[in-house]
């Protein structure tokens, strides 16, 4: 009963000129500020009471953040303000990152997701977030705009516990950025809730695979949602399927291990259990589903 | 041949709803109102030591704070006063000081904003001194527990039985047994508008209260009993009412409202007060469905006739009374379902808790009797390997067949008839009795598995068992030669269900008038008396007969040459009488609509979920006043159980509750409920029934949940005997997720 007051309290809007002054304006006013993209976070904290920021600094329009370009030779850049909707009518997104668009179109409504973003979705840092192992597996990168100008920040160890990342004040995500995938790639999400449309994940399972010089034939890359108190990538199940031909007596052992790296909680939505059982069945499919999107 | 009944009009409130028009209550607004805010206690058991308002009051900006001491009879209940109005200190009531669940109130700030109000709200300080909770009715009856309020022994709120023959002579006789234990659950209303009004002093000097509800005068009533003044100083008038499925039955907003316009007038001041309650404070603050446990034995012989039921029924009635009585009255009259048993043996207990309230809710107590009689005809049927429709024919009630109390129905029987239609135009099948899953030698289930599920059910329309069911109306007719205007006026209130459309259809086609011509003043006790409540799916049958019967009259003086020719008329129902308190023995209702349900379900093995591909429900409604209407109350109640049964999981840990929102709680949306349903309209007109009409909102409802489980016993083998049918709980008992994974 966490809501005593729902409506919004008072906060300013802040829309600074420039990527610099958002950085310091953030800076100064470390905890008390936050970035914001479609809001779709961040009003329902602030609303609940759980956030109690005097300021919410507009970022979405500052240099390139609503744009996505994809360059044949370098990859994809999704700009941080570019609303999920976008994301997965993107052609280039269908055609070259088609793992992102299935992703992005399991989070919630049509409506919310004209609002929502990837990297909002990914700076939540919430381990439901449901476009957020698609992003770890194909290897995304952020750019990041600090107090001391761009750098690069992969997922990996981004996320460093519910809500929290690696991120310092004064940084803002202005996009993220893709590779060039490696030929005769597939992927594939599966999102478990309670209900057909907008519960958020019980179990989100990302399985992505390509073509390989190795054992299995192929490298395998997984990332779990909602079973730990971060995104979760189960390494050695991902071993497990590059490092032996893949028959179902490997794909089975697979899910298992992914299953074992889970340690999810009880909730309303689902117990542990339910949760550790999901994490293998739907391993289980979602690399199978990814091994016939290879052929 | 009717000119207008039997046909699907279009509703009299569709153009103002669908245009943004029509005022729900949290659309009205004055000028100068102030708003209020109340203090819930949000903990489940505690007396309330002291209560500080000082720095609230302090506040800029507020007007005043009602608590315990400001409620001139601090006690109020729909069917007796045991709930206080305010809990805490100074209150002329005893036990006004205890707190008796998460949703009572303690406090109501009146000021000049919303946001002020729900600040000094945060100022108020209580201590209260926590109370051991009680959260488990079979411990709160067990002699064990605290008492909860004072005088009601063991915590029980109400007990009844039934004795009928004697099961006990006759279990060795029966060639099959059946005993099980059935646990249903909680159910939130999940209206789309949650609670509001607004109340002022009205030009006559009446406390005026503009809420929505489900009955004007009873709400009139107990504003008037609370504040210690004639009810005729109290208006009630109901704005549009967005759902309401029995969760407005009982006050919520309404008194509140009334006191604080009443302390307002006190110190001088006349100004109009406004609340709404978020989300939140609706699902805390109002009533759930009863969670019942059933425990129950039935005997058959190898025939299929019925010899014996026994059962027990454990009602948690959560913090006060509501209607938990009579809605135990009626899980009584389902519990055996609509078959004649000749030894019947029922006990049954509606107990004190620290949880939520229990309350009226769609099905009114029928859905738990239903749910445990259907379960116990699928599984005698599976055991005795004869087909569950042929079965229920077997033994299904007839007008001269009697009810577990003794009596036969009045109004006609249908219920053979409705089940063969269901089972015709569902296609059924009996191609023989499914073996129970064994979880130690698992069959290889494929992935997806269908089954289909029967279930049968009846359902009273009206208050009854010895209550005198009655309802009034008034129609005016206006103009010279013809009738120019017909004005009906009536106090129904239209919860969404298109009651004011049926009303207008059956004035005008009693008074040869068309539909234009009727105008419809309603619930408003200024010039409304008591149509009865929005419940028992019995408006169209009472209010019906109401309007009828005064279009008659009001037509006969207008034959007569009178001018404006002005007619009231108070319908009364036939007589029933209540339980005798030993056997059980009575006339319970006095009338029953009858259904039947086929249900196929898609069952995944491995995720647990289960889809619901088709739904064939029949209804003897009577006379179908307005199909359209009518098909949309069976999808509608379908769809509500549909999350009763497979979906919503309301959740209470320690009297507190884990699911306030909607997104903890989920109802189904248009993806989750059933693919395709197929309505069945049946006509067996009711002798006493306007146009033949029997009452039709709530027994689509009653079939579902057994009639699933069954579907999900042909595919997988299990029975459920506690549901929301949860994917966790398809695994479990398919021995998928096992306590060491
Ligand atoms: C009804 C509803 C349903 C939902 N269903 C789903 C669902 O099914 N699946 C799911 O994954 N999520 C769901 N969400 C959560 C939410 O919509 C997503 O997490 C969304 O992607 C957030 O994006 P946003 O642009 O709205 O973020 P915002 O709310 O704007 O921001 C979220 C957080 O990220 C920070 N942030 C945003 N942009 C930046 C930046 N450029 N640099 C640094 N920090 C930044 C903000 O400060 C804030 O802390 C749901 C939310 C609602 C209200």
């Amino acid at each position: 009963m966490h809501n005593p007051r729902p409506g919004l309290p008072e906060f300013d809007y802040v829309r600074p000129a420039s990527l610099s002054e958002a950085s310091r304006f953030l800076a100064e006013h470390q905890g008390e500020a936050r970035p914001f993209m479609g809001g779709t976070d961040t009003f329902v904290r602030m609303r609940d009471g759980f956030w109690k920021e005097k300021y919410i600094v507009d970022v979405k329009r500052l240099d390139g953040m609503g744009d996505i370009t994809f360059d044949p030779s370098t990859g994809l850049t999704i700009g941080a303000a570019v609303n999920m909707n976008r994301v997965i009518d993107s052609p280039e997104v269908q055609e070259h990152y088609p793992l992102l668009a299935e992703a992005a179109k399991t989070v919630a409504s049509f409506q919310l997701r004209s609002r929502a973003t990837i990297v909002g979705n990914i700076c939540n840092a919430s381990p439901a977030g449901d476009t957020i192992g698609a992003c770890i597996v194909m290897g995304g990168v952020l750019k990041v705009h600090g107090l001391d100008g761009e750098r690069e920040v992969p997922l990996t160890g981004f996320f460093v516990g519910p809500g929290k990342t690696v991120l310092k004040p004064g940084d803002i995500v202005t996009a993220i950025r893709f590779p060039v995938l490696p030929q005769g790639h597939a992927g594939r999400y599966i999102k478990l809730g309670r209900n057909a449309l907008s519960d958020l994940a019980i179990v989100g399972v990302t399985a992505f695979a390509y073509p390989d010089d190795t054992p299995s034939g192929y490298r395998f890359k997984l990332a779990l949602a909602s079973v730990a108190p971060v995104p979760l990538v189960p390494e050695k199940a991902e071993e497990i399927l590059t490092g032996k031909p893949i028959t179902d007596e490997t794909i089975a052992e697979a899910a298992q291990a992914a299953m074992d790296a889970c340690n999810p909680i009880d909730d309303v939505r689902g117990s542990a259990r339910y949760r550790k059982y999901m994490v293998r069945n739907l391993t289980r499919r979602a690399v199978t589903d990814v091994l016939n999107r290879l052929q | 041949m009717t000119r207008i009944i039997g046909k699907s009009i279009k509703r009299v409130d569709a153009l103002g709803k669908v245009t943004g028009q029509t005022l729900y209550p949290g659309d009205r607004d004055f000028e100068n109102q102030l708003w209020l805010k109340v203090l819930f206690a949000r903990r489940p058991h505690a007396r309330i030591l002291s209560i500080d308002t000082s720095e609230a009051e302090a506040l800029p900006g507020v007007v005043g704070i009602l608590t315990a001491k400001d409620v001139p009879v601090n006690q109020y209940g729909l069917q007796i006063p045991d709930q206080p109005v305010l809990c805490g200190p100074g209150s002329n009531k005893k036990g006004g000081d205890v707190v008796r669940f998460v949703g009572d109130q303690v406090a109501v700030v009146i000021a000049e904003s919303e946001e002020i109000a729900a600040q000094a709200r945060d100022l108020i300080k209580v201590e209260y001194q926590d109370l051991p909770v009680v959260d488990d009715p079979e411990f709160a009856r067990s002699g064990k527990a605290p008492q909860l309020h004072p005088g009601v022994l063991n915590n029980i709120a109400d007990y009844k039985r039934v004795r009928k023959g004697n099961p006990d002579a006759v279990w060795d006789k029966c060639a099959v047994v059946v005993e099980s234990v059935y646990r249903t659950p909680f159910q939130e209303h999940a209206y789309l508008q949650p609670e509001a009004g607004t109340a002022y002093i009205d030009e006559a000097g009446r406390i005026t209260v503009h809420c929505a509800g489900q009955w004007t005068w009873e709400d009139q009533q107990q504003i008037a009993q609370a504040l210690d003044m004639p009810p005729e100083k109290i208006r009630v008038v109901y704005d549009a009412i967005g759902g309401a499925f029995g969760g407005r039955e009982d006050m919520s907003v309404q008194i509140i409202l009334a006191l604080a316009v009443k302390y307002l007038a006190e110190r001088g001041i006349y100004r109009p007060v406004k609340i709404i309650w978020n989300r939140e404070e609706s699902i805390i603050g109002h009533c759930k469905r009863h969670p019942m446990i059933i425990k129950t034995r039935w005997g058959a012989q190898a025939n299929g006739k019925l010899l014996a039921a026994e059962v027990e029924i454990i009602s948690d009635a959560g913090a006060y009374m509501y209607t938990s009585n009579k809605v135990l009255g009626n899980t009584v009259i389902t519990c055996t379902g609509p078959y004649e048993i000749p030894h019947v043996k029922i006990d049954a207990y509606a107990v004190y808790t620290n949880n939520v309230v229990s309350g009226a809710f769609r099905g009114f107590g029928g859905p738990q009797g239903a749910f445990a009689a259907e379960m116990q005809m699928n599984k005698l049927a599976q055991k005795l390997g004869m087909d569950p429709v042929e079965l229920r024919l077997k033994n299904a009630l007839t007008p001269d067949k009697t009810l577990s109390v003794g009596t036969t129905i009045p109004g006609g029987v249908s219920m053979a008839q409705v089940i063969r239609e269901a089972a015709w135009k569902s296609d059924w099948q009996f191609t023989g009795a499914r073996p129970e899953f064994n979880p130690n030698y698992p069959e290889d289930l494929p992935r997806y598995v269908t089954g289909r599920g029967f279930a049968a059910g009846f359902k009273n329309i009206g208050f009854s068992f010895g209550y005198q069911e009655n309802s009034w109306a008034q129609v005016e007719l206006r103009g010279g030669g013809d009738i120019e205007e017909a004005v009906v006026r009536i106090a129904g209130a239209d919860v969404g269900q298109g009651h004011h459309t049926v009303m207008a259809q059956i004035a005008a086609e009693v008074l040869g008038v068309e539909l234009d011509k009727i105008r419809l003043e309603v619930s408003d006790t200024a010039f409304t008396e008591s149509s009865g409540s929005a419940s028992a799916s019995r408006l169209t049958f009472m209010a019906g007969n109401a309007v009828r019967e005064a279009a008659e009259f009001a037509l006969s003086k207008w034959q007569a040459e009178e001018r404006p020719a002005i007619a009231e008329a108070t319908w009364l129902a036939p007589k029933t009488t209540p339980f005798d308190p030993e056997t059980g023995y009575c006339v319970p209702n006095f009338a029953y609509g009858y259904v039947a349900e086929m249900v196929e379900v898609t069952v995944d093995t491995e995720t647990g979920f289960i889809t619901v591909d088709r739904v064939v429900c029949a209804d003897d409604v009577g006379k179908a006043i307005n199909p359209e209407q009518v098909v949309g109350q069976i999808e509608g109640a379908i769809v509500q159980a549909h999350g009763y049964t497979i979906l919503e999981d309301f959740q209470v840990h320690k009297g507190r509750v884990l699911t306030p929102n909607f997104s903890t709680y989920l109802i189904p949306g248009v993806y989750d409920i059933p693919q395709h349903v197929d309505s069945i309209i049946v006509e067996d007109p009711h002798p006493d029934g306007p146009f033949g009409a029997r009452g039709m909102g709530e027994m689509p409802y009653l079939p579902y949940a057994p009639a699933v489980a069954a579907a999900v016993y042909d595919a997988i083998g299990v029975w459920f005997d506690q549901f929301p049918i949860t994917p966790e709980r398809v695994l479990r008992a398919l021995g998928k997720v096992r306590s060491w994974i």
